[in-house]
């Protein structure tokens, strides 16, 4: 059975979007999910329980929490890429059985394929849109310039910087046109002034090609910076503690007043 | 910089002054009797010697017949160790059964399969084919299986986010992912089938560049011909080498980082 | 649990199929038993061949003697050239640069063409085979040694200028030690090349020894001896390996990986 004994200390908005709403603020529709993992001597770890959340169509969701509390358990459960041992995840009404319908996924290693060139990964996420291999291409290069790329398109990965790396694999992610983009700390191996101009540059892809995004990071101020939403995770056994709207208007500044006082309880409560 | 500063430091200008000097003190210590002519002659009494009793064709002719026998040897050997190591690296099962029957085989040297080749294919070319064949085919499998194992899983899972599974996976994520160390198994492949071919030839053969070697001593022939087929095989096998190293870098190199 | 069960009964469980296809296969008249020889007879040319002897007075044991006794006299031979030659040709960097095509030359000369040479000056007798185990091990060696000394890693001598060492003390206290890794693995190449030449120069010239044996025991019919001599070898070179990669690991516990992440 679900818990839904917090509930009482969800805001407003947040509670509707928990216990249901209008279909398109269930966009991602995640039910009384578990992991678990058998043990080497008998019996099992439980990764995550009683998982329920749904999020809204367009709506840019962050999960937050200290490393074993799941995050990235959940994210896979969702990219389709692990199983659920109990629960079911559905993104607009149809369950996920796997990877690749429709999930972007961005990953905090790059992921880019080292035989590719930058064009060439991102081309690669073209592959099932019955393009030919020009248009393929022409569509890559259009990807690279959103991510301000298109001077590298012609360099291998390991020719490329951290941060150049990782907008190229957002440039794939976003080739499939997918319509959630999944992201797994993929700035946490850059450095501080890279990960904020990162930062930025997601939220004008996210504003202006209008995604879902799952985003997990450790990162307090980043998921401040990014979320309307953050889903704070709690280890042992993985579950949600709490769940904050972040209601500053974008532009965010760490200046303004709301930023801090969220900041402050989230940190009160994932050092609870 | 003085030209004698300068050319102490380039490497290459280095290298043919070191081997140019030993060349010729190997030459005056011939000359002057301190080495046996007889037993081993100085690099020009060597050439003479084998430009008399040689002619270019039977060279010509015993070189094609190594080289044949080495390519098509190792080509079948690389092939087929690709694929049952790659098979062998993706498929679990396919690998439990192989792989303790390729661990028990592979300390036995491609040479101590000699006497067991004739017995299975006679006296003839299979034999030595099966023998180069085996010289390739271990190096190979062996690489190609690591490679498989050593395969960045996240690249895996980034292929199958973009819908690709199967042996579209296999093929256009984990074999080009796996490529690197297949390279390498490969060339560590080509110098032992060269090696093995050379030996093969000792032993059994009627042709080829091992083969023009040991008739010259069976039949009581010049030292300096011996040299100069010794030095041959040796020139040739660098020169291979070091082609398939460039071809490799050419390949691979642009985008493998170490 | 399962898992390492079934892993560790898999390997077991194949070779026992296919030792039992085989044994079948000639039963049931599939395989020819001179090309196949039977388990049984295999069994029985063991027990000859530990007894008796084959040919007759030698037995298994002296043939894998003699044999790993020339490999072992070749490769210290050489390792005693070897080392030492590396270790002053990779200090000084003029000497490598001067010596390296000739040292890159030398090592791609496949070692068993020089039988006929080695035969017309040292004749047919044991030296030759020595000589040419030696000759195969030690430009081996000696790539690997002077490559162990040039390569070592910058930064360690940057950080050991920080702390004033030079010169010699530099050399022993610093570059050999991180010269190891790879001088073991130079020794460990070494000996597998040693024991692949001996294989093959047993093969002419000589009745005695592993290579001889399997060689011999064709030429009258004896296949199973061949295939017996094929066994012992390949678990003679099984051995070598896993004994040296333990002594290395035991000798150099902090090395572990290293080779794997160096060039």
């Amino acid at each position: 059975m679900p818990d839904k004994s917090n509930v009482a200390q969800l805001r407003p908005r947040a509670v509707e979007a928990v216990v249901g709403g209008s279909s398109a603020s269930r966009f991602i529709d995640i039910a009384g999910v578990e992991k678990s993992f058998a043990q080497r001597g008998g019996g099992a770890v439980s990764v995550l329980t009683n998982i329920d959340l749904t999020i809204a169509e367009n709506e840019f969701v962050s999960l937050v929490g200290r490393s074993g509390c799941g995050k990235t358990t959940l994210l896979n459960i969702i990219a389709g890429l692990e199983n659920a041992t109990q629960g079911a995840v559905s993104i607009a009404g149809r369950p996920v059985t796997g990877p690749g319908q429709g999930q972007g996924v961005v990953f905090q290693q790059h992921a880019l394929f080292p035989w590719l060139t930058a064009r060439d990964n991102v081309a690669f996420g073209f592959r099932k849109a019955g393009l030919t291999k020009a248009q393929r291409r022409e569509q890559a290069m259009d990807l690279l310039k959103l991510v301000g790329l298109e001077h590298a398109a012609a360099r291998y990965p390991r020719e490329m910087s951290g941060g150049m790396q990782q907008r190229v694999s957002i440039a794939r992610a976003l080739a499939l046109d997918p319509q959630i983009l999944l992201m797994d700390e993929p700035f946490g191996a850059l450095d501080e002034l890279t990960r904020i101009e990162l930062q930025q540059e997601l939220l004008r892809i996210w504003e202006a090609r209008r995604k879902t995004v799952v985003f997990v990071t450790h990162s307090i101020s980043e998921a401040l910076t990014l979320s309307d939403r953050i889903v704070l995770l709690a280890p042992n056994p993985g579950r949600i503690k709490q769940v904050y709207e972040v209601d500053i208007p974008r532009p965010r500044t760490r200046t303004h007043p709301r930023f801090n006082a969220l900041y402050e309880e989230i940190w009160s409560d994932l050092s609870s | 910089m003085s030209t004698a500063r300068r050319l102490a430091s380039s490497n290459a200008a280095l290298g043919i002054i070191g081997t140019l000097a030993a060349v010729a003190l190997w030459e005056i210590c011939a000359r002057t009797g301190v080495i046996d002519p007889a037993l081993f002659p100085s690099p020009s009494l060597a050439i003479r010697e084998a430009a008399g009793r040689l002619t270019m064709d039977t060279v010509a002719d015993n070189l094609m017949w190594s080289l044949m026998r080495v390519f098509s040897g190792f080509a079948l050997g690389a092939i087929a160790g690709a694929a049952i190591g790659i098979a062998a690296g993706w498929y679990r099962g396919f690998g439990t059964i192989v792989r303790p029957i390729i661990e028990l085989l592979r300390p036995i040297p491609p040479l101590a399969w000699i006497p067991l080749a004739i017995i299975w294919f006679g006296l003839g070319e299979p034999s030595k084919f099966f023998i180069i064949f085996l010289g390739a085919f271990f190096p190979v499998v062996t690489a190609a299986y690591q490679g498989m194992r050593s395969i960045d899983p996240v690249l895996l899972r980034a292929a199958q986010t973009m819908g690709l599974s199967g042996l579209p996976l296999l093929l256009r994520v984990a074999v080009p992912a796996a490529a690197p160390d297949l390279a390498t198994g490969v060339r560590i492949g080509w110098g032992l089938s060269f090696g093995v071919l050379v030996a093969a030839e000792l032993v059994a053969a009627d042709r080829g560049l091992g083969y023009m070697i040991i008739n010259e001593r069976n039949t009581g022939g010049s030292v300096g011909v011996i040299i100069v087929g010794i030095l041959l095989i040796g020139a040739l096998n660098l020169l291979t080498d070091a082609a398939l190293g460039l071809a490799i870098k050419r390949w691979i190199g642009r985008w493998h980082g170490a | 649990m399962r898992r390492a069960l079934a892993n560790a009964v898999a390997p077991a469980a194949a070779i026992l199929v296919l030792l039992v296809a085989w044994e079948l296969g000639v039963r049931y008249g599939f395989l020819k038993p001179y090309q196949f020889p039977p388990v049984s007879r295999i069994a029985r040319g063991f027990v000859e061949l530990s007894t008796i002897g084959f040919p007759t007075g030698v037995s298994i044991w002296s043939h894998t003697l003699i044999t790993v006794a020339r490999v072992l006299q070749g490769y210290v031979a050489a390792l005693a050239l070897a080392i030492p030659l590396g270790l002053v040709i990779g200090a000084v960097p003029v000497l490598d640069k001067l010596t390296a095509p000739l040292v890159v030359f030398c090592r791609s000369v496949a070692t068993l063409s020089l039988l006929p040479l080695v035969i017309v000056w040292f004749g047919a007798g044991e030296l030759t085979k020595v000589f040419l185990i030696g000759y195969g091990c030690f430009w081996v060696m000696l790539s690997n040694v002077i490559a162990g000394v040039r390569y070592v890693d910058p930064m360690l001598l940057r950080a050991a200028s920080t702390f004033s060492v030079k010169g010699l003390e530099l050399f022993t206290r610093v570059i050999l030690p991180a010269a190891l890794p790879r001088i073991f693995a130079g020794a460990r190449m070494a000996l597998g090349v040693g024991f692949m030449v001996i294989v093959g120069a047993e093969m002419i010239g000589t009745i005695e020894g592993l290579g001889a044996l399997i060689m011999e025991a064709r030429t009258f019919y004896r296949s199973e001896i061949t295939i017996i001599g094929m066994l012992i070898i390949g678990l003679i070179g099984f051995a070598i390996t896993s004994g040296l990669g333990l002594l290395e690991r035991y000798l150099l516990p902090w090395a572990a990986n290293l080779d794997q992440v160096r060039r």
